[in-house]
């Protein structure tokens, strides 16, 4: 199962909201764009610890745009969920609630907070409010607490205290752990253990300097209150019930040398997410649950990046395995030994690109605000991608990369060169790139479709510029217009681009925020003032024979006569992203490329 | 640590069931099963049994058992007995009847979503309504005296299910009136209750993907009286079983079925029992009867079932009596002579141990009027009672109950009581709303408690308070408070139950203290230490001109007035019956002369 919308209207940050979504939902986006508010949402519908009056919202939870009208307003807030047909019990719960009965079904569930129905006239305040969660498409179909019990939504809230939730013993995802163990020793074994506890326990408490001890307090007790009141006390280690000593169990770490209480808040927060992990397992184990929702805030709080990626792998990955993938007499798929494989799904919200890099591409929700203050979320889930295209992106996402999700404009460049220089250009140019949220990213080739699907208009509508070159092959014709074509077909399709001239589609990709120039790179830098640099660079990085540096010489002096393949074959012999590295500094207002440029241009004005 | 979802009361009681090969196999079912069940075999108590073991071992929230049953009365008498198993309200049991469950279970959640002409929101036309709709369509068809009834139309649309099949134009003159009906009901957003079952139908028939949802809900599919459901009900039920997975336990008696004026059929049952996929149980022990009344009554049946009585040395009473006076003199023999004779013959039998049965309304006023004369105190549940039991005053009397003593006990729970009132309500909107109705009602029961006293104010307060205000929100209980009314004005002064009090009220169904008078229809799933079974004329039992299947019905309903009895029968007759231009003399029934010959015949070999 999994949610496929989410709707929310006149609620927080959300004034009109609707994203579709995969089958994990991991939220980016910036501060104080609603990422919280989105769980808060969920939680209205999913999370069974709530009260009812959590559910009862205050004016500070409508929208803000509603300024001094939010009297009056309905807040709605509504989860569709698919992909359950296989599961009876999925359907059981939700079978009721269909507003499509597919294949596959989709059911919808709602919470709305609304005047009351039975109220004449204006409400006058939050008192004529009431709240219905309800399923399908009308109203008069409730929602029972039942459906929160068995399908919840667990939320691991940001600033949680791991430390006190593991010491606190009615909360702490330790203790079913432990109240299991009681019922797995045998009666023998019981009694072995409370005997040595019990011999433990006298060897220390009845040395007579700690009876002495014992003694003396005993002695203030009867001198405060007399014999009559005063309780008599003895130093012991544990209560010698076994139930209670178990629940004495501690968890120790560094080879039981510290408690967890000495652990770093790193430690603590891993420890407490993998008794979560074991607690899903086990309620589902049980039968107590048939799905649980599993919300994480800010999972990077206080976690080291490595670690961030591997934990957030582990639960993102148990969740992506498919139902029917969950075959008791199939070999275990790699780290399904968890019951909870196809039975959770994972709600991340998140500012770290370590988690975004190893969320699965699918399950990208972003959110950004809007000119009138709302916040809009986009999704990757139903962007038109092929598998091909969705594992080159995954692939490239990697940790560097993934900070793309967190751009206001992205400049998608061919390889390291233009990562490398672009910024020096952009700073000549008086663009600063890191200040306006612009990230370069380097395609590592040519193959831009996947990622101008991403960003584009039918993808996550992120501000973008393609930087590409015409790549003029030794026939004289050219790649670079095909390339343009294509891109041209994925955002602005219907057109005939085929039919248009080389000048035609160059004209049009510019349009779209596709720049090209005239050959490769590096000629293109050096018909300009760079020239210079480069000549003294390759002179100074390479052993060069007398014979080339004369050409460079010559090409310097004039640089109509230079032989680009020539270029680029010594370019080469230091790595091209290494010679741009080493040339950047020279780089100035001047000297910058026209298309370059024009692309920086465009890109500044479009994130503006 | 597993959360008990479900009582496990019953497992006290399911020792019972050894002794009983039938009952026991029955209990053990894992599959599709079907359990002929004689009278007097004992077939509630598995069911009920069997019911609360299906939901504690081999379904969980929010997967469920449901349960039909033939009537309201049946559906509250299930739920009455499963209380005590902890199952009284339990939220994944339904217990109720087939129009209920068409319409909350199937209808509601999916009707929506498939296009089967059905209005968003299932009003249910009150009875006037379908009346006028019924009159209005008929008579614009066929003119003003035109002949056919709105009975003929039911069965018609309950019998001749597929509109596409050239078997709908069987009585085109129906076809035409039943297609302008339900044209009329529609355009005004209504759904009468034949409606319920026939949509159902029709969606679980046409739509492939209602069965899973409805498998998940509910993958246990109880049936009680199954003869008596008809042929709607025999397709939702084959066409979930058998092609959506759902398991099926089936309980009925086809030779108890005489329902089938109203289109229902004893042979599906049958049918079902045949199939090599179910597994099939008899139960052959009858608990009820002594031998003698159970030979006396397969010779009534004119077949050999093989039933044996579980006591065998107890004696049995089969007379027959011929009061030559007509009903009168019939009712002064009952009066003067049998219901003394009957109350002294066993200690501690009382009023209530004792049943009248008669054919038609007609012959229960007859009795009526001299049981009031003659100072009995009498229940009679039939179309000439004082009120129809409908789920409203079946609220009221147990209401009244739980004020008169039974909230000592506990019986009937608060609990139910205060679900039952929310139900009444479609209109509630939140959990709050719903609460506040449920205070309203617990201050008012709170308020009334009292060990006795007369019912008509407590009717009167519980009214004024609760149920009139309740009736102007739901118009769709108009035909319920019709009944309301009628008890009102029953218990009130000049009323046929002035001078009941609160406990007689609480207590309408079995009363020790009343003698009970009712039809043969009414009386099936009852049981009497002595039953006579009056006005056994031939011309009324059977009619004079059946033939054929109606009077293989005939025949059953006198086979199942027998089979009411523990102790005695008594066969009651004049030989001649009061018709349209004065007496007219058949003679006895030949049901009744049958079985005089066959007993004799018996006894002489």
């Amino acid at each position: 199962m999994r949610i496929c919308r989410i709707g929310i209207r006149n609620f927080a940050n959300f004034r009109n909201f609707e994203v579709t979504t995969g089958r994990n939902i991991v939220v980016v986006g910036e501060n104080k764009v609603g990422k919280s508010n989105l769980l808060f949402a969920l939680q209205l519908i999913f999370d069974p610890s709530l009260s009812e009056r959590d559910r009862r919202l205050g004016l500070e939870h409508f929208w803000d745009g509603l300024g001094d009208d939010k009297l009056g307003e309905t807040i709605e807030i509504s989860v569709d969920l698919t992909d359950f047909d296989a599961d009876p019990r999925l359907v059981a719960h939700l079978g009721g609630y269909l507003i499509d009965p597919g294949p596959p079904m989709i059911s919808r569930l709602t919470y709305r907070y609304q005047p009351m129905a039975s109220l004449e006239g204006q409400p006058g305040s939050l008192a004529d409010y009431e709240y219905l969660l309800f399923g399908g498409m009308y109203p008069d179909t409730p929602v029972g607490s039942t459906l929160r019990r068995m399908l919840p939504l667990d939320l691991l809230p940001a600033l949680r205290d791991a430390e006190k939730d593991l010491a606190n013993w009615r909360r702490s995802p330790l203790r079913p752990l432990i109240e299991d163990l009681a019922g797995i020793l045998s009666v023998a074994d019981r009694d072995a253990i409370l005997e040595a506890v019990d011999g433990a326990q006298a060897a220390l408490s009845e040395r007579p300097e700690v009876v002495a001890v014992a003694r003396t307090i005993g002695r203030r007790l009867e001198g405060m209150v007399g014999p009559a009141h005063a309780t008599s006390v003895a130093l012991g280690l544990a209560p010698s019930r076994l139930d209670a000593l178990l629940r004495a169990l501690r968890l120790l770490i560094d080879r039981g040398e510290r408690g967890i209480a000495e652990a770093s808040l790193g430690t603590t927060n891993l420890v407490f997410l993998a008794l979560k992990s074991l607690e899903l397992d086990r309620l589902i184990q049980d039968g107590e649950r048939d799905y649980t929702f599993l919300a994480v805030e800010e999972p990077e709080a206080h976690l080291h990046p490595h670690v961030q990626r591997l934990v957030y792998r582990h639960f993102l990955e148990t969740a992506e395995v498919d139902d029917e993938d969950v075959d008791e007499d199939e070999d275990p798929p790699e780290r399904a030994g968890d019951a909870t494989a196809g039975r959770h799904v994972t709600i991340l919200t998140t500012h770290s690109p370590h988690i975004a890099s190893i969320a699965p591409l699918r399950s990208i929700v972003l959110l950004r605000r809007q000119a009138d203050g709302s916040t809009e979320g986009v999704s990757t889930a139903e962007i038109p991608l092929n598998d091909a295209e969705v594992d080159d992106l995954q692939r490239y996402i990697d940790v560097t990369r993934g900070e793309l999700f967190f751009s206001r404009g992205v400049i998608l460049v061919e390889g390291d060169a233009e990562r490398f220089l672009v910024p020096a250009f952009a700073d000549a140019l008086d663009i600063h790139l890191d200040e306006l949220g612009i990230s370069v990213c380097s395609v590592s080739g040519t193959n831009f479709a996947p990622y101008v699907k991403l960003l584009g208009p039918s993808g996550l509508r992120i501000p973008f510029v393609v930087l590409t070159d015409r790549d003029e092959l030794p026939d004289g014709t050219a790649l670079g217009p095909g390339r343009v074509r294509g891109l041209l077909g994925i955002l602005r399709p219907g057109r005939d681009y085929e039919a248009m001239d080389e000048a035609e589609v160059f004209r049009r990709g510019a349009l779209r925020g596709i720049f090209v120039n005239s050959s490769t790179l590096e000629p293109a830098l050096f018909a300009t003032g760079m020239r210079r640099q480069m000549v003294r660079v390759l002179k100074a990085d390479l052993p060069l024979r007398r014979a080339n540096r004369e050409l460079l010489d010559g090409w310097e002096a004039r640089p109509s006569t230079l032989e680009p393949t020539g270029l680029i074959k010594l370019i080469e012999r230091i790595g091209k992203g290494r010679f741009a590295q080493r040339i950047a500094p020279a780089a100035t207002a001047d000297r910058c490329p026209a298309y370059i440029r024009e692309a920086l241009e465009r890109i500044r004005d479009e994130v503006a | 640590m597993r959360l008990r979802s479900s009582s496990a009361a019953y497992l006290r009681h399911a020792g019972d069931l050894a002794d009983n090969p039938g009952q026991q196999a029955a209990y053990d079912s894992q599959g599709h099963c079907v359990v002929l069940a004689g009278p007097g075999s004992g077939k509630t108590k598995t069911l009920i049994l069997k019911l609360a073991r299906m939901l504690a071992e081999d379904v969980r929230v929010p997967q469920g058992v449901a349960c039909i049953t033939y009537s309201q009365e049946c559906a509250r008498e299930l739920k009455r007995r499963l209380e005590p198993l902890g199952l009284g309200e339990a939220q994944n049991l339904f217990v109720g009847t087939v129009h209920g469950f068409c319409l909350r279970h199937i209808l509601m959640p999916y009707a929506h979503l498939a296009d089967i002409g059905l209005p968003r929101r299932l009003a249910v036309a009150t009875n006037r309504q379908a009346d006028v709709a019924f009159k209005v369509v008929a008579e614009r068809l066929f003119g003003l005296n035109q002949p056919h009834k709105r009975d003929d139309m039911g069965r018609y649309r309950r019998v001749h299910l597929d509109r596409e099949a050239p078997d709908w134009e069987a009585d085109p003159d129906l076809a035409r009136i039943s297609e302008g009906y339900e044209a009329t009901l529609r355009r005004q957003g209504l759904i009468d209750y034949d409606d319920m079952v026939v949509c159902a139908h029709r969606l679980v028939s046409a739509h492939d993907w209602v069965l899973p949802a409805i498998a998940a809900r509910w993958p246990i599919l109880a049936v009680d009286e199954y003869q008596d459901l008809g042929v709607p009900l025999h397709r939702i039920v084959t066409r979930l079983a058998f092609e959506g997975g759902v398991r099926l336990f089936a309980v009925g008696d086809a030779d108890q079925s005489v329902y089938g004026f109203a289109g229902s059929d004893g042979d599906l049952l049958l049918e079902l029992a045949e199939r090599h996929d179910i597994q099939r149980v008899r139960l052959e022990l009858n608990y009820r009867c002594a031998g003698r009344i159970i030979e006396a009554s397969e010779y009534a049946l004119g077949e050999t079932r093989g039933y044996r009585p579980y006591d065998e040395e107890r004696l049995a009473v089969i007379r027959f009596v011929e009061r030559p006076g007509g009903l009168a003199d019939q009712a002064a023999y009952v009066i003067d002579t049998l219901i003394p004779e009957a109350l002294a013959a066993k200690d501690e039998r009382k009023l209530g141990d004792i049943a009248i049965l008669y054919r038609n309304a007609a012959v229960g006023n007859a009795f009526a009027d001299a049981l009031m004369a003659a100072g009995i105190d009498f229940v009679r549940v039939d179309t000439g009672a004082p009120y129809r039991k409908v789920e409203l005053t079946s609220w009221i009397e147990d209401c009244a109950g739980w004020c008169s003593g039974g909230w000592r006990r506990g019986r009937p729970q608060l609990d139910g009581l205060l679900t039952r009132w929310v139900r009444f309500r479609t209109s509630l909107s939140s959990e709050r709303e719903a609460n506040k109705a449920k205070n309203l009602v617990t201050a008012f029961l709170m308020r009334n408690r009292r060990d006795d006293g007369p019912a008509a104010p407590f009717v009167a307060a519980i009214r004024r308070d609760l149920v009139d205000p309740l009736a102007r929100e739901e118009p769709s209980l108009h035909d319920q408070m019709e009944q309301v009314h009628r008890m009102g004005a029953a218990v009130t002064a000049g009323g046929k139950l002035e001078g009941l009090d609160l406990v007689g009220l609480g207590g309408r169904d079995g009363s020790p203290s009343h003698i009970n008078l009712l039809t043969l229809h009414s009386s099936k799933g009852c049981e009497y230490d002595v039953v006579m079974m009056v006005g056994m004329d031939q011309g009324v039992i059977p009619w004079n001109n059946e033939s054929g299947a109606e009077l293989r019905e005939s025949r059953r309903l006198f086979y199942v007035g027998l089979t009411r009895a523990r102790d005695a029968v008594h066969l009651i007759y004049s030989g001649w019956i009061d018709g349209r231009y004065g007496p007219r003399t058949f003679g006895r029934s030949s049901f009744v002369e049958e079985l005089e010959t066959r007993l004799l015949a018996a006894g002489q070999e």
